[in-house]
């Protein structure tokens, strides 16, 4: 394992009981490199990254984050002591779906309370830290305020400083504007832009191709079972080689591009570019961004 | 009517022991009835089952069959434990097994996404209890909570059949020696109000400064 790795995994097989979610899935990260994972509904991309740091257990090969090692369960290796479970999480940032805030706590309470309990620093450093996390993020006038009353956008941008608070090595993101009203996924994907630009390890599970396509070095296309595909982020989305990629990609820019009229109609052909295919630009989220004034 | 103030003073002298059994047994199935809630949900298999066993005798059995085979059952065996004692060890024994259940359902409500993220976090067990789950299971749990206690106090009640003082003692005697059972057991009741009104308030105090700090 090259030093600049820093999650890599290795022959990972992923079942529900009898049934495989995807088998023999090898990967590596490399540091501030951001991986987008894509894929169709219930191929296993969640699942995937949360073997990373266990939230889900697997059954075979190995998955290793900086110096932890974690076997799957049928490897026949003694479990992960608690510990050492532990000390693999704290390496590792994770932002869900469902934001997962505690509601009953500040923002800044939010924000504070893993590197208070589990780095043992102090009151004043930790709101120190949050403080100067939730300025970067735009939220710093939030900070007294509950979960509740935020907006969702807003609440994933506290779980993104809740997150950071911890100095992870790796942030995982799992889908996490699937659950945002359009208007505010913008403000989600900028903050995570931002720790794209500044050199954080990503990955990301997605179903924003248009910023998968931007920010993303690598994308990973899971599908039945597997990584149907895996590449640099503009051949992946523009030309993908394998049959898989290609059918889910279609149908995603089908369904995206369908309110856009004859653009839809001229990227029906295919993913070259001179079809307009992700480089629409109307689709382009990023432009919208830059129109709120966001960046 | 001296009768009645003699056995009024005689109530009220009754309602510091009811008052002493419940709040006794109510602080101790609150703390052990959380053990048990979190060691029936966490625990290893053989606690699970034992915290099961344990909590479906107590529901199951009537509660005057329980205090009865502890009081004049253990006596067989040469385990003499004084009226009031037993009465209390009851309590408490008959309150965890509720308090369990109270905290189960609380601990269930907690959506599973908590538990994630402190557990990506790095918070230990301990801590995403203390931290996150208990703090918000509690404030869900209040009403039940209140519910809780009010109905440990009516059940001290049923020690008077094992000869404690309580206000329910002193009314039965009253009513044998005065005759008039609808005055004294009048004032029984309204002891009883004010007792449990009392402690609905607070619940209600309570809950309301929950609800402000959530």
């Amino acid at each position: 394992m090259s030093s600049d790795v820093v999650v890599e995994l290795d022959g990972v097989r992923k079942c529900f009981g009898p049934r495989v979610i995807f088998d023999d899935v090898s990967l590596s990260v490399h540091r501030s490199e951001v991986v987008a994972v894509i894929g169709p509904s219930g191929a296993g991309k969640s699942t995937l990254i949360r073997c990373i740091n266990q939230l889900n257990t697997f059954e075979k090969g190995v998955i290793r984050v900086l110096g932890h090692e974690v076997y799957g369960t049928e490897e026949g290796r003694p479990p992960l002591r608690r510990d050492d479970l532990r000390r693999l999480r704290t390496e590792i940032g994770m932002v869900f779906q469902t934001f997962n805030l505690f509601p009953h706590l500040s923002v800044m309470k939010n924000v504070m309370l893993a590197p208070q309990r589990v780095k043992g620093r102090s009151e004043a450093e930790a709101a120190a830290q949050a403080q100067e996390l939730l300025e970067m993020i735009g939220l710093s006038h939030r900070k007294d305020a509950y979960p509740r009353q935020l907006s969702g956008g807003e609440q994933q941008r506290v779980a993104i400083c809740r997150a950071l608070a911890m100095e992870p090595e790796v942030m995982l993101f799992d889908e996490p504007t699937s659950m945002l009203d359009p208007e505010l996924v913008g403000e989600v994907l900028a903050a995570i832009r931002r720790l794209a630009v500044d050199g954080m390890t990503m990955i990301l599970v997605t179903h924003e191709m248009m910023f998968a396509k931007e920010i993303a070095d690598t994308v990973v296309v899971v599908a039945d079972g597997g990584i149907a595909e895996m590449g640099p982020a503009k051949e992946v989305l523009s030309t993908p080689k394998t049959e898989r990629a290609r059918s889910f990609l279609e149908r995603v820019l089908l369904h995206t591009g369908g309110d856009t009229g004859p653009q839809a109609a001229a990227s029906e052909g295919g993913f070259d570019a001179a079809s307009g295919g992700f480089d629409d630009p109307t689709l382009s989220w990023s432009r919208e961004v830059d129109e709120k004034g966001l960046r | 009517m001296s009768a009645i103030t003699l056995y009024t003073g005689a109530m009220l002298q009754g309602a510091v022991i009811t008052l002493e059994l419940t709040a006794g047994a109510t602080v101790v199935s609150l703390i052990a009835g959380a053990a048990g809630a979190v060691g029936r949900l966490y625990g290893p298999r053989t606690l699970k089952a034992f915290i099961f066993g344990y909590v479906e005798t107590i529901r199951g059995l009537p509660a005057i069959l329980q205090l009865f085979i502890l009081y004049f059952g253990l006596t067989q065996f040469g385990i003499d434990v004084p009226a009031y004692w037993a009465a209390f060890i009851w309590l408490c024994l008959y309150g965890t097994g509720y308090a369990i259940e109270i905290f189960r359902a609380g601990l269930q409500g907690i959506p599973e996404g908590q538990h994630e993220a402190t557990a990506a976090l790095g918070l230990t067990r301990f801590e995403a209890m203390r931290r996150v789950i208990i703090p918000q299971a509690w404030v869900a749990m209040l009403p039940a909570l209140t519910n809780f206690v009010v109905l440990e106090l009516k059940n001290t009640t049923l020690v008077y059949f094992i000869g404690v003082q309580d206000i329910m003692f002193h009314a039965r005697l009253g009513v044998s020696n005065s005759g008039q059972p609808l005055a004294i057991y009048g004032i029984a009741a309204l002891i009883y109000i004010v007792l449990n009104g009392t402690i609905s308030r607070v619940g209600g105090i309570l809950e309301k400064r929950a609800a402000i700090a959530s």
